[in-house]
């Protein structure tokens, strides 16, 4: 076919024309008359026939051979040549149909390349227009996981030390997979079983089909974005090759390796190996394994702790018994006579001081109960004081009442205090005197004289007055009743003697 | 030795340590006492760690937002009524 095809500009069944034409004298009728009968086309003319012939007979072809000089073109259609040991062609893939290559086609890459023949008339250039390429020898599945697996590991992606160790007591467990596999059923049995407390975050995805590792990538981010989840599981049942294949896509390899927290890969069967599962920090054989895997650790420490405690208690026993066994050893001896005594006087010792102690402390908590004493007493007191000037300011009103009453009182005493003092007034002697009777003292005032005889010619009375007083000297006696008694000095006198 | 405890790694650490300690043996009784009662309650740390987790189990939906999954979740049951 191929011999066809480089022929076939050659199979013109009738001599060359042009070369006629070239070799013929320069004569114009002479050229135009032999034109007609020689047929002549031009180049545009040929290529098209050229094209036309190529590509009616090229429109589906398979090409075995080795990709050489490849390049993306910033297009993205990929220029490249097909080759085996005797001849090459010219090929371009468009970027349409490169999309769909599970692979990278590479120089070297021994390939079966499905296409048509085209001719690209500017330049008389005939082509190989791509439509599909295959590895030869392998699934293009097998070579693009060879290629994102030796990328990967360029980059140190698979990198034992990049390997976090899984936490000793997750306490969220993120898992990544489809809510109606088995896997996820598988995981949930385990954890029952064996972690009946474990607290799971599922986030469910798709993980086959068409995007199914761009659902799977963005589950992983997600579920690393969730709080407390110290541990993800991703993965799925088993399945085709092809099912299981997302896992070999380069998202879901990123997303796992920029996880924050170690991821479990759990794809398919002991037997299948995905890129996840290198990028993974463990790699689980089923998804049930990685379950076990995650609660095994748990109970490791469970059954460390409990062996650690029953050594700490037998050591302890031991350690006790061993003491006890010194002591009986000990007591046994003959020796420990000489010691009793001493023990005894030790022992009195002890008992003094425990006296002491106790004197001590009673001393201590009387001294203490005095203060006690003294604070509570203080304490009352100060409620006393409150107390008093509770009472105070009850004074203070009362006593406004007291005064107003006592006022009253007062003025009531005051007007009868006048009217006594009236009645006084008119009993008094000094009333009588303003009548104009006299009162006569004797001389050093003792008595009223009240009779003649009570003095004696010469002697000196004082004669009170309303206004006044004399002091007149007795001329002399009569015995004969007031009405003649003259005695009473006139007021020839009147020089008051105060 | 402090009365504190880091976190439960070292706490089974220091278990071991306390352990390994006591079965050496030779330590006056005050201490042996001391370290053993250490070591009980380093014990009862680990083991109230191990069964902290809380039993659950939630779902991550599309909007980041966690759902608790119904309570058949994952059970044969659980399968069928799917």
């Amino acid at each position: 076919m191929r011999e066809d095809l480089f022929d076939l500009p050659f199979e013109e069944p009738a001599p060359d024309p042009e070369l006629e034409v070239r070799e013929a004298p320069p004569g114009v009728s002479d050229t135009s008359a032999r034109a007609a009968e020689r047929r002549v086309i031009t180049v545009s003319e040929l290529t098209a026939a050229i094209r036309e012939a190529l590509e009616s007979r090229f429109f589906e072809v398979f090409v075995e051979g080795e990709i050489s000089n490849c390049k993306v073109w910033n297009t993205g259609h990929m220029y490249f040549s097909l080759k085996d040991e005797r001849a090459q062609v010219k090929a371009i893939m468009f970027r349409s149909a490169l999309r769909y290559l599970k692979f990278k086609p590479e120089d070297g890459l021994h390939v079966i390349a499905r296409g048509r023949v085209s001719v690209y008339e500017p330049k008389g250039e005939y082509q190989f227009v791509c439509e599909h390429l295959e590895p030869h020898g392998f699934g293009a599945r097998q070579v693009a996981f060879e290629q994102l697996k030796k990328k990967l590991q360029a980059e140190g992606l698979f990198d034992g030390a990049r390997k976090r160790p899984l936490p000793v007591l997750p306490r969220k467990i993120g898992i990544v997979t489809s809510l109606d596999g088995a896997a996820l059923r598988d995981i949930i049995q385990v954890l029952r079983r064996r972690y009946p407390n474990a607290h799971l975050v599922i986030r469910p995805t798709r993980v086959q089909g068409e995007g199914a590792a761009a659902e799977i990538a963005h589950a992983v981010r997600a579920i690393g974005r969730v709080a407390g989840v110290d541990v993800a599981i991703v993965g799925r049942g088993g399945g085709s090759a092809e099912d299981l294949w997302a896992f070999n896509e380069e998202p879901v390899a990123r997303a796992i390796a920029a996880a924050p927290m170690p991821i479990i890969s759990a794809v398919g069967h002991e037997v299948d190996y995905t890129i996840a599962d290198f990028v993974a920090d463990l790699r689980a054989p089923t998804p049930s394994a990685a379950a076990e895997i995650v609660v095994k650790a748990k109970e490791e420490y469970c059954s460390r702790i409990d062996r650690l405690r029953d050594r700490l208690r037998a050591s302890m026993r031991h350690d006790l018994q061993q003491r006890r066994g010194r002591v009986h050893a000990l007591l046994a001896r003959r020796g420990f006579g000489a010691f009793t005594g001493r023990i005894g006087m030790r022992g009195r010792h002890a008992a003094e001081l425990s006296h002491a102690l106790a004197h001590a402390t009673r001393e201590h908590v009387a001294r203490r109960e005095r203060q006690l004493t003294r604070a509570r007493l203080r304490l009352e007191s100060l409620d006393l004081r409150r107390r008093l000037a509770l009472v105070r300011g009850r004074l203070v009103a009362a006593d406004g009442k007291m005064t107003a009453a006592a006022s009253r009182r007062q003025q009531r005493l005051d007007g009868r205090l006048r009217a006594l003092a009236g009645q006084l007034e008119t009993l008094s002697p000094l009333g009588v005197l303003s009548r104009g009777y006299a009162l006569a003292w004797n001389a050093d005032r003792s008595a009223i004289i009240r009779t003649a005889e009570a003095v004696t010619p010469g002697d000196r009375v004082h004669v009170t007055l309303q206004h006044g007083e004399l002091s007149c000297d007795v001329v002399s006696v009569s015995d004969t009743h007031p009405r003649a008694g003259n005695g009473t000095p006139e007021p020839e006198n009147p020089e008051p003697r105060r | 030795m402090t009365d504190t405890i880091k976190d439960f790694e070292s706490a089974i650490a220091e278990l071991e340590s306390v352990v390994k300690t006591l079965e050496e043996g030779d330590l006056p009784l005050e201490k042996s006492l001391q370290l053993f009662e250490r070591g009980v309650q380093l014990s009862r740390f680990c083991h109230a760690q191990l069964e902290e987790a809380e039993k659950r189990i939630e779902l991550l939906n599309e909007r980041g937002e966690l759902r608790p999954a119904p309570a058949s979740f994952g059970t044969d049951e659980g399968e069928k009524t799917r």
